[in-house]
């Protein structure tokens, strides 16, 4: 219960600091928008897919698990800050653990991907002719696609001490997942070691089942997609979880012994 | 006889190569209030980490009413208030969302939640604040509000690293008069760093700490004790030699040369030394005063609690 207790708290206050701070979020909106009016439509006219889709149906997924991407794993800039201003000492002191703690950091990721999600969504009619089922199912799929995100946002901002430097380092380790999943472009036809990349990246798979969603051919099974995103999920908690609190690790170990007056 | 709120046996922590604490003996009972005293790196912030469970001991070892610091970490922490030196309050929640929060961090249940917010409010006089942002209190307030953080689920053991530091007179008193309600009302045990030295006069026991090791460890009285009444602090080039004729006399009781300066314990006689004082020759300057921690320090580790 006391866990539970602390991730609420955590969750709640990540989103009242959001509320104080609305341009982080409609920055998160905006990006995805961005995507859609100046990239997609471009390309509408001149893409080709083997499908003959159009590009702006065929890359819409693509964009709502931008969204969860980002939104999901940028809000774990938060953890950095805190660390950087001293509210993670806070946090770490509480009976709850580490894992509490990052399980109310995931909780809150997840809420700001799926909303920034949710926004862009809201714009399906006017892409594509979405059933109701259909984005009911959609909904489900951008709750996991940021759930995975906030995780691995997490784990990227474990260690990191300041937010300079996770700004840095999450869009380096961001573009390439999106770049490289069948997001933007199938990738199918990526040379084999990107492909094969493309077949473990975890964005890959959560974009397939957006498009599963929305009734769009995917690549791979549904069962090798929830498998990758399951194994990537669960690796990367337990990962950011060892290296979030370091001094938990050394705790309960046998300390080697020194010898009197040892420096 | 009660559990004793910390007991420390040999605690010590390293970083690397570098020994941050040496061995810290403490035995804290439920109630007292013990003043860590030394300069910055002197090794009371990892002290205080080690007992706060936020570090790990690289020797000895710790209990926080009886619960391992290592072995039961979340029974010791539920026990627990901390104030670190760094502001624990978000600036962009008001004060009580900051409290909410903090109460969700020590696992208080939500029911009980809003009854603990507003006693803390209470007891703090952070009540017609409650709805301001953080961001927007006086760094005096904030701590007020850091403090109420801390106290809110009535800890049994509050931890505090210096929180005083940059406070004005007003807020000092009204910080210390908390903790002294606290104590009295919870049977709080207060363990507390400083560099406002007249600020662990009160305190039932002072350790004194220098490059990680223990250098003294008393009462107030205790530790000002080999200074007797009062202290005559004498400057000049014939300091030195003043110091040594009054030693000679049997009229110091102790002699601690400091910084081209002689602090000299006198126990009696005052008057007359005084008056030597103004006599001798070499001396450009003498002040009686009574003896203080930060003498009982310098006369243990020949520097200076503040810098």
């Amino acid at each position: 219960m006391s866990a539970l207790t602390t991730a609420l708290a955590i969750t709640t206050r990540d989103l009242r600091r959001v509320r104080r701070q609305p341009s982080r979020l409609l920055g998160g909106i905006a990006r995805p928008f961005v995507w859609l009016l100046l990239v997609a439509t471009g390309y509408n006219a001149i893409a080709q897919l083997p499908s003959g889709m159009p590009y702006r149906e065929f890359v819409y997924p693509g964009v709502l698990v931008m969204a969860c991407l980002f939104g999901g794993a940028l809000t774990a800039v938060s953890t950095v800050y805190d660390r950087e201003f001293g509210m993670l000492r806070l946090m770490l002191a509480s009976p709850a653990g580490p894992g509490a703690v990052l399980f109310g950091r995931t909780l809150s990721a997840t809420v700001m991907g799926t909303t920034q999600a949710l926004v862009v969504l809201a714009a399906a009619p006017f892409i594509t002719s979405p059933t109701l089922p259909q984005l009911l199912l959609a909904v489900g799929t951008l709750v996991v696609a940021s759930a995975v995100s906030a995780v691995l946002g997490l784990l990227v901002a474990s260690r990191l001490r300041s937010v300079e430097n996770f700004a840095g380092i999450i869009n380096v380790l961001l573009f390439p997942l999106l770049f490289l999943s069948g997001a933007l472009y199938p990738a199918e036809q990526l040379p084999r070691p990107l492909a094969l990349f493309a077949s473990v990246n975890p964005v890959t798979h959560m974009v397939e089942l957006v498009r599963r969603a929305f009734g769009q051919p995917a690549e791979y099974g549904f069962g090798l997609n929830v498998v990758v995103l399951v194994a990537w999920t669960v690796v990367a908690f337990l990962l950011a979880t060892l290296l979030f609190d370091p001094e938990a690790r050394l705790i309960g170990r046998p300390r080697p012994a020194r010898a009197a007056g040892a420096p | 006889m009660s559990t004793p709120a910390i007991e420390a046996a040999g605690l010590g922590r390293d970083y690397g190569e570098v020994r941050a604490l040496e061995a810290l003996d403490l035995v804290v009972p439920s109630g007292a209030l013990v003043g860590l005293l030394g300069p910055n790196g002197a090794g009371k912030t990892t002290a205080m980490l080690l007992l706060a469970t936020l570090l790990s001991p690289s020797r000895g070892s710790a209990r926080i009413f009886g619960h391992d610091v290592t072995g039961a970490r979340r029974a010791a922490r539920c026990r627990l208030g901390l104030v670190f030196q760094e502001p624990t309050v978000d600036p962009f929640l008001t004060v009580r969302e900051n409290l909410e929060f903090a109460a969700g961090m020590a696992g208080v249940a939500r029911r009980d939640t809003r009854a603990a917010v507003d006693g803390a409010l209470e007891r703090m006089g952070l009540g017609p604040r409650a709805g301001q942002l953080a961001r927007e209190l006086s760094g005096g307030w904030r701590r007020l509000a850091d403090i109420a953080r801390a106290t809110l689920h009535a800890p049994a053991l509050l931890i505090l690293d210096e929180p005083t530091v940059g406070l004005d007179p007003e807020h000092r008193e009204r910080l210390w008069g908390f903790l002294d309600t606290e104590r009295r009302a919870r049977g709080t045990a207060v363990l507390f760093s400083t560099h406002y030295l007249d600020e662990a006069e009160p305190a039932d026991r002072v350790l004194m700490l220098a490059k990680g090791r223990v250098v003294a460890d008393g009462t107030p009285r205790e530790l000002l004790a080999p200074f007797g009444d009062a202290v005559l602090e004498v400057d000049g080039p014939g300091a030195a030699a003043f110091a040594a004729a009054l030693q000679g006399e049997g009229l110091a009781k102790l002699v601690v040369p400091s910084e081209g300066a002689v602090r000299i314990g006198l126990d009696g006689r005052k008057e007359h030394v005084l008056e030597r004082a103004a006599g001798a020759t070499g001396l450009t300057r003498s002040v009686l005063r009574a003896p203080t921690l930060e003498d009982a320090y310098f006369a243990r580790t020949g520097a200076r609690v503040t810098a």
